[in-house]
């Protein structure tokens, strides 16, 4: 796993979070915006993805909550998303702030387990 | 307030609800599956535990998406369920450690989750409560013929 990636991976996560906080708040709806922050989240969490499934043999313990965490960070913000696009009200905005956290928790506890067994 | 108007349990907040509940539904199946596979003869008890938590999280987290009155029930019965369990199994990994040798969802009260699976089905069964008494208001008829 690439501590660089993680550390872009969790900003951009961030931003993503206050800024679907924003549009919640301030009752703006999705647009090409933070469509994109999605995208490039979401592209961030695929190329980890590949990385980090290509060296799990290199972990020499909580390899099954760390393949689990990393096969489900994927769909966490696409099915968010998804719900956000499909039904267009501020909640739905909110949703897609609670998916982006998870992704910021989950990302820092795989290179939490990644530092210590790997 | 036009929240005061919401009787389907997946719109509105309930949006919230849902996604943090399919998170963990995730979290958990992808936990469990590989902790029964992998090692299941360490903590038989608790990995068995970790997959009814899962299964629980699945099922409450389609009932609350779906949100007509069959499905806010069966979330509501999910939800409580939870709560049942996360004190159980928390209070028990507490006072037997020794059959908890490995972390589940719902051991220590969900400490190692931000404590996340005590807080939701409290969340959850007040939300689901209040939808199912805001649609027994808007349509007092399909109340009586359901029950």
């Amino acid at each position: 796993m690439l501590l660089p990636l993680t550390q872009v991976l969790v900003a951009a996560a961030a931003l993503l979070t206050l800024m679907a906080l924003a549009y919640t708040l301030f009752d703006r709806l999705i647009d090409n915006w933070l469509l994109g922050l999605v995208a490039l989240v979401e592209l961030g969490v695929v190329v980890q993805l590949v990385t980090g499934l290509l060296g799990i043999g290199t972990l020499e313990g909580h390899r099954a909550t760390y393949a689990a965490y990393i096969v489900t960070l994927p769909f966490v913000l696409g099915i968010t998303t998804w719900g956000a696009i499909k039904d267009k009200t501020r909640w739905a905005m909110a949703s897609v702030a609670v998916g982006a956290f998870a992704v910021i928790v989950m990302t820092l506890r795989l290179q939490q387990i990644w530092d210590i067994y790997a | 307030m036009p929240d005061a108007a919401v009787t389907h349990s997946g719109r509105g907040p309930g949006r919230i609800l849902v996604a943090v509940y399919g998170v963990l539904a995730l979290a958990a199946t992808g936990r469990s599956i590989l902790q029964i596979l992998e090692y299941f003869s360490r903590a038989p008890l608790a990995y068995v535990l970790s997959a009814l938590a899962a299964v629980i999280y699945i099922v409450a987290t389609i009932g609350m998406a779906r949100g007509d009155r069959a499905s806010t029930r069966v979330a509501l019965l999910a939800c409580t369920v939870e709560l049942v369990g996360v004190l159980v199994v928390g209070a028990m990994s507490y006072a037997v450690p020794s059959a908890f040798p490995d972390k589940t969802v719902w051991s220590h009260f969900g400490s190692g989750y931000g404590y996340v699976p005590l807080v939701l089905p409290v969340l959850g069964i007040w939300w689901l409560n209040k939808v199912r008494h805001a649609g027994l208001r808007a349509d007092p008829d399909g109340a009586r013929a359901d029950a």
